[in-house]
């Protein structure tokens, strides 16, 4: 089964918006993280950009840990 | 890998799309929620001949007091009211905020300190001499929150409940009901050309000043040039997004739009009054060349208060800024995606923007001012002029244009309490340059057309 890896499942990738509000100074002043506009993007860690979670990983990619569903 | 396959498909990817989560995961949403609720109670309430919402809709502003005596006897004989408002106010705003993740034990001491400060604001306005002395309630309480917010070092934790967004969306779906639907069909095409000749302009002034005059990256240019002339912050972010934009570039368009805003909340009523511009021209002026909804609503309604017409000025802003601009936000992300991905990413084998992004990214609050405009207008039809004017604008429309202005002058005062201006980012002085030569030529550019291309029209606002 081909697998392709986006960012929004990465450990890099942080998208919460309590923390994007941190940790763009200003950002709330006239916008919101709350906003629809965002559509959930948010920043990577490694590489120091912006990006929408569905972006296709780069080959930095690293799976972020979720508790797994154990297959019978 | 079998296993690594099973945890990717057994759960979903949860921070890639919200799905229908959104409905209550985005502040848009509930603005709708709140707005629309609002103006069903009222309609609700005047149906049945009650004065609930009427009651529940009291401010200060009106006043004209000449006294403090006056001022004092007012709150004296209403302050059972304005608990029972702030406590509304509080379980819909504290309710919302709490399933956005927003933490309530936050919210509520910094929304009652909001509140306490709007009712200041609000006092300020309905002193007798306060347009004597340009005391407009939105420059007010944005200067107020300025000072306070960088004189007085505020814990970061009161933002909680300064929601700049969520107040502005919320007050404009409210603006939705008690603007015609009518006038958003016929004006709704001119203020359309109007904001893409501008909008188009500005960014492709911005975006070329910035990578051939001053050699910056692309994608700061994209992140800047949709900043400047669509929707500022909301807009970069959505850029930024789409064309996977470094952080700092981000940055550097939160300072510029941040600042340049607030200078043209001061610039362009005061101009505006010294030139006698019809209100309605000065709405769609600000329309065009302010970057923010809830900086150019400060500056309209400013404007407004000071012509004496506070409608016009609004419904020029709201054509221009919300109709002719927020909601084509979608699109641009999604032509700035495709040159990202056909151009600038050749070499990375770029995936095609989805279409489905320009949804995703719909300002959704939108949504809410048409069902508003549409609702109402729909309603109050079957009534006469004069029932109109006699009946249905004070027991019905007032309460409705009352709980606007709360929720506008929250808005207001969130703004300079939350921009802090030790905490920006330098922006560079290229980025700046760029942004300020886009500025340059959308506030002429913006005024030109407003005033003698299109001027007939927005003259007709605010009847």
């Amino acid at each position: 089964m081909e697998i392709n890896d986006r960012c929004g499942d990465c450990e890099f990738f942080n998208n919460d918006p309590e923390w994007i509000e941190a940790a763009f100074p200003g950002l709330n002043s006239l916008s919101s993280a709350y906003a629809s506009v965002r559509a959930e993007a948010g920043t990577c860690s490694r590489r120091g950009l912006f990006l929408p979670p569905w972006k296709e990983s780069c080959r930095y990619f690293k799976h972020i840990e979720r508790a797994c569903i154990p297959s019978d | 890998m079998s296993e690594h396959v099973e945890t990717i498909t057994s759960e979903p990817a949860l921070r890639q799309q919200l799905g229908w989560s959104e409905l209550w995961k985005k502040e848009d949403w509930w603005a709708i929620y709140l707005g629309i609720g609002i103006v069903i109670i009222a309609l609700i309430a005047f149906l049945n001949g009650s004065t609930f919402i009427k009651s529940l809709s009291i401010n200060p502003g009106g006043l004209k007091w000449t006294s403090f005596s006056q001022l004092l006897s007012h709150f004296a004989k209403n302050y059972q009211l304005y608990i029972l408002q702030l406590i509304s106010w509080l379980i819909i705003f504290g309710i919302s905020t709490r399933v956005l993740g927003i933490s309530t034990s936050k919210f509520i001491p910094s929304f009652i300190v909001l509140y306490a400060l709007s009712i200041v604001m609000f006092s300020i306005g309905g002193w007798a001499n306060a347009s004597k002395y340009n005391l407009e309630p939105p420059l007010v309480a944005l200067v107020i929150g300025l000072l306070i917010a960088n004189v007085i070092p505020l814990p970061k934790w009161m933002d909680a409940g300064f929601r700049v967004e969520y107040y502005i969306k919320t007050g404009i779906v409210l603006l939705g009901a008690t603007f015609p639907i009518t006038l958003v069909v016929s004006a709704g095409p001119v203020a359309l050309v109007q904001a893409t000749v501008i909008s188009l302009i500005t960014c492709l002034t911005i975006y070329f000043a910035a990578t051939k005059i001053f050699g910056l990256d692309k994608r700061l240019g994209a992140v800047i040039g949709t900043g400047g002339a669509v929707c500022g912050v909301s807009g970069s972010m959505a850029i930024a997004s789409a064309v996977g934009a470094k952080k700092e570039h981000l940055y550097t368009s939160v300072t510029l739009v941040v600042v340049w805003a607030l200078v043209m909340i001061l610039f362009i009523p005061f101009v505006a009054k010294a030139l006698g511009l019809h209100p309605g021209i000065a709405g769609a002026w600000v329309g065009t060349s302010e970057f923010a909804d809830a900086a150019g609503f400060a500056a309209a309604t400013a404007y407004g208060h000071m012509a004496g017409n506070e409608n016009a000025a609004i419904q020029g802003f709201t054509l221009m800024k919300v109709i002719g601009r927020d909601m084509w936000i979608g699109i641009w992300s999604f032509i700035f995606a495709l040159i990202a991905c056909l151009k600038w990413e050749k070499e990375e084998s770029g995936r095609k923007p989805d279409a489905m992004e320009i949804w995703w990214r719909f300002p959704k609050f939108v949504i809410g001012f048409f069902v508003a405009s549409f609702f109402m207008t729909s309603i109050t039809a079957s009534y006469s002029a004069a029932q109109f004017s006699k009946v249905v604008k004070p027991d019905l429309i007032a309460p409705i244009v009352s709980l606007r202005t709360w929720a506008f002058i929250f808005c207001f005062l969130s703004i300079g309490l939350t921009t802090r201006f030790r905490e920006l980012k330098a922006a560079g002085w290229k980025p700046f340059g760029a942004f300020t030569i886009g500025v340059l030529v959308n506030v002429t550019l913006g005024f030109l057309l407003s005033v003698y291309a299109f001027g007939h029209y927005w003259m007709n606002l605010g009847k």
